[in-house]
């Protein structure tokens, strides 16, 4: 089966969080953003709105910086697996990934990882903007290309459209 | 003490179970659980807020006064994922009304407060100096905030979150507006969300509160988490497929300029007309192609109505929230300007400054009006010459009046005082209903709309009845909500008939909306959700089973507790009016030229259908039995006033 992956475009979202509702509410069956494995990460003064997680990388640090092999890569579906059992809490994932993927659960001091929610990740289910889709991870290319094309176009109308009278 | 999983909160889902007390003369905050009885019959919101106000300010609080009572309260269904689960709502007795007050905004405050354990916060006494209150997980600080007074909403967000050491506080702030008791002066949270109307704001500023942030790590609990989830799933889907959804991200609001414009209905020149013919300069269609940067979406919103802009450069360059439908007709058409990025420049200093942009406009747009026609000179204003649609002067009047500079010292009084003061026959031109300066909308293009400004309980106001199915189309709409029978008069906005009951209806659906914390976009305007489907949810969310009978008699419980607000501070029929403008004037040209709003006509049917006295207004005492506000009424009755029975 071909691997799959999150195409996250942060020009799409507008800055809802429901994904971090629908992620807390998978893991913990509450509504509790500050335990998403998602982070809207938001800049109100620009406007920018980010969607930040576990980006499952395939020569993963955080996999590198784990000393109890806690972290791990599972080949065939792509996914860096997390077993809560032999972590020791060091949060050195936490220090070593690049991006901010990871972060850290004071109730239950264990790690905050992207799952993939085993195979149906609810935030992309949720998105109503498509700025976080669950594809495959070959073909993401082609759904970015399609994404894009179609603002192009919209933008190609808009400069071509006679202005309106008086305006 | 710590109610998280007791009270409340350890019953039902939903609430977080806690009320944050404060008493700023004493510099005192007290946790204390929240009421069960208060909850399950209130719900939150406007619920709770009209609850504590009736109970804690009697007519005898002056509004500036430190035993006026500042509340903010999130619903029950705030930072649930329900579409656009975001709202919150501030209240108090309003400066600008001097009776009952109360604005609501979206943004992420709202599910925040509730992350960080708190239903709401009252606020009661008056601080030496000035401070805010930080809540994190439960508990509650009262900080210094002399460094953040004399600051910007944005500015003041800004330094909150860098001297608390998190990005992720949220807060609801004034600005100078509020600071300088400006009498419509609002509240404002996440950049530019404002709880505007009837100067809640102004409240703050005199109690020295300079803003409320919070941060939480708590969950919302759910009682029927599976099947929460997927009905909330299905509502979503359901919000994106309505036809109006799309237009809503692209435009916004401001689509509304071309549409109003079509029906006669948007008020141009102090609501002396209801076309403008400039409205293709200040239309959305133009917001959107020239200044959008990107649509900006509350917790858990499916429609992204919040404009972010961008005018790149010149003397109004700015990035930030841009002007909604309300911003686009007070500070354009109803003040005569079609200067587009003066427009957006002087909406945005309503943000900055943190005050009501439809009251701001109002009166400007009064004191233009009174310019016109010679009853305001130089000597009143200083020198400035009130054209209208004077693009710098729009601007500068809007610095002016949130700093009480000069004539703005005036202007920032409202139009129902500055008037008064002023005298000379301007009192003709202030377009005010109980004394709160009127939206963009004009009752003599839209019958039901003039009955709405009436009789709204905050003073002249679209949103409290928010009466739009009949703007166009949405007869489906119409029969489903409230019968077969009154069409086909209640679906013609020029129809007067059958619009007391569309407007007691939507006042009641409303009030429950506002009270468990959703947008009246998605439950009014698109028609998605309605009584049954709210009923589901707090059914789902709460644990405890609520029907559209339980939630209709909660809203009407909420609009007649306003109401007995209201007739213990002497209010009557008499203030159900309109301006002379709207009943004697007709519509000078435009799709509804010739129109009058035949008030009196629909006000007795909204009274009968009410079951309140068609005399005075006042709710009958067998009605009042039926809400369960028995005691409320023997109340007023030891006030001596007479409640009809």
């Amino acid at each position: 089966m071909a691997q799959m992956m999150l195409l996250i475009t942060p020009e799409l979202c507008t800055g809802c969080r429901l994904c971090e509702g629908a992620c807390s509410f998978h893991h913990y069956r509450v509504i509790q953003p500050s335990r998403s494995r998602i982070t809207v990460v938001k800049f109100e003064d620009r406007g920018l709105d980010v969607p930040v997680t576990c980006l499952q990388c395939d020569d993963a640090p955080c996999v590198a910086a784990c000393p109890t092999s806690a972290l791990w890569k599972d080949e065939e579906s792509g996914l860096v697996v997390y077993e809560a059992e032999r972590c020791i809490g060091c949060k050195s994932c936490i220090t070593a990934c690049p991006f901010g993927g990871v972060g850290w659960d004071a109730e239950t001091n264990s790690i905050l990882k992207c799952d993939w929610c085993g195979g149906d990740p609810q935030c992309a289910r949720i998105c109503p903007t498509g700025a976080i889709k669950w594809v495959r991870a070959d073909q993401a290319d082609d759904t970015k290309r399609r994404m894009v094309a179609l603002r192009m176009q919209e933008v190609a109308q808009n400069l071509m459209a006679p202005k309106r009278a008086g305006v | 003490m710590d109610s998280e999983s007791i009270g409340v909160a350890g019953k039902y889902g939903g609430w977080a179970g806690q009320i944050l007390w404060v008493d700023l003369s004493r510099q005192k905050v007290v946790p204390k659980p929240l009421d069960e009885e208060l909850a399950l019959n209130y719900l939150g919101g406007t619920g709770f807020a009209a609850r504590w106000l009736f109970d804690l300010v009697g007519p005898e609080v002056d509004p500036f006064s430190p035993d006026n009572v500042f509340i903010l309260a999130t619903g029950v269904l705030t930072g649930t994922i329900f579409p656009q689960a975001s709202r919150h709502i501030v209240a108090a007795k309003s400066p600008l009304t001097d009776v009952y007050g109360e604005a609501h905004a979206a943004g992420h405050f709202g599910a925040e407060l509730k992350f960080a354990g708190f239903d709401a916060v009252v606020v009661t006494g008056r601080s030496d100096k000035p401070v805010y209150i930080y809540i994190e997980d439960g508990k509650a600080e009262i900080k210094d905030a002399s460094h953040l007074w004399g600051r910007t909403t944005y500015e003041a967000e800004e330094i909150i979150k860098e001297e608390i050491g998190d990005r992720q506080v949220k807060a609801a702030l004034i600005g100078q507006a509020g600071e300088n008791l400006v009498r419509f002066a609002g509240v404002f949270n996440d950049h530019g969300r404002a709880a505007a109307r009837a100067g809640i704001g102004a409240v703050m500023g005199s109690k020295r509160l300079k803003a409320i942030a919070a941060r939480g790590y708590r969950p919302i609990k759910v009682a029927r988490p599976d099947e929460f989830y997927e009905t909330m799933i299905e509502y979503g889907k359901r919000m994106l497929a309505h036809p109006f959804t799309p237009d809503r991200v692209k435009y916004g609001t401001n689509s509304l300029v071309e549409l109003m414009q079509a029906i006669g209905r948007l008020p141009a020149y102090n609501h002396r007309e209801g076309v403008f013919d400039e409205w293709e300069k200040i239309s959305g269609e133009r917001v959107t192609r020239e200044y959008l940067l990107k649509p900006k979406a509350d917790f858990a919103c499916y429609q992204r109505c919040g404009r972010f802009v961008r005018v790149p450069s010149g003397k109004y360059a700015m990035v930030g929230k841009g002007p909604e439908y309300e911003g686009l007709d007070a500070l354009g058409a109803n003040v005569g300007n079609s200067d587009l990025e003066a427009l957006i420049y002087a909406n945005h200093l309503c943000n900055l400054y943190g005050m009501d942009v439809i009251s701001a406009g109002g009166v400007i747009a009064w004191a233009m009006e009174c310019w016109e026609n010679g009853l305001l000179t130089k000597e009143d204003t200083g020198g400035l010459e009130l054209e209208w649609g004077d693009p710098e002067l729009i601007v500068q009047l809007i610095e002016m009046i949130a700093l009480r500079k000069g004539f703005g010292d005036l202007l920032a009084e409202g139009v129902y005082r500055a008037a008064k003061k002023i005298g000379r026959g301007t009192e003709k031109y202030a377009m005010h209903v109980k004394k709160m300066e009127i939206a963009a909308q004009d009752g003599r293009a839209q019958k039901s709309m003039g009955l709405a400004h009436a009789t709204s309980n905050r003073g002249a106001d679209h949103l409290y009845a928010f009466p739009v199915l009949d703007e166009v189309g949405f007869e489906k709409d119409i029969v489903e909500r409230f019968g077969e029978q009154y069409l086909p008069e209640m679906t013609d906005r020029l129809n007067p008939k059958y619009k007391g009951i569309m407007v007691a209806e939507l006042e009641d659906f409303g009030a429950v909306v506002e009270a468990v914390g959703v947008c009246k976009y998605g439950t009014i305007i698109p028609p998605v959700f309605f009584y049954p489907d709210l009923a589901e949810a707090l059914t789902l969310v709460t644990g405890k089973k609520y029907t559209e009978a339980d939630l209709r008699l909660i809203g009407a419980r909420i609009v007649n507790l306003q109401r007995l607000f209201n007739v213990r501070e002497g209010l009557t029929r008499k203030d159900d009016t309109l301006p002379g403008r709207f009943t004697k004037e007709p519509m000078p040209r435009g799709p509804a030229k010739g129109q009058v709003v035949e008030l009196d006509q629909m006000l007795d049917e909204y009274y009968q259908y009410r079951n309140w006295d068609v005399k005075t207004g006042i709710p009958r005492k067998s009605l009042l039995s039926e809400l369960g506000l028995e005691k409320e009424a023997e109340e007023l009755e030891r006030r001596g006033i007479r409640i009809p029975p």
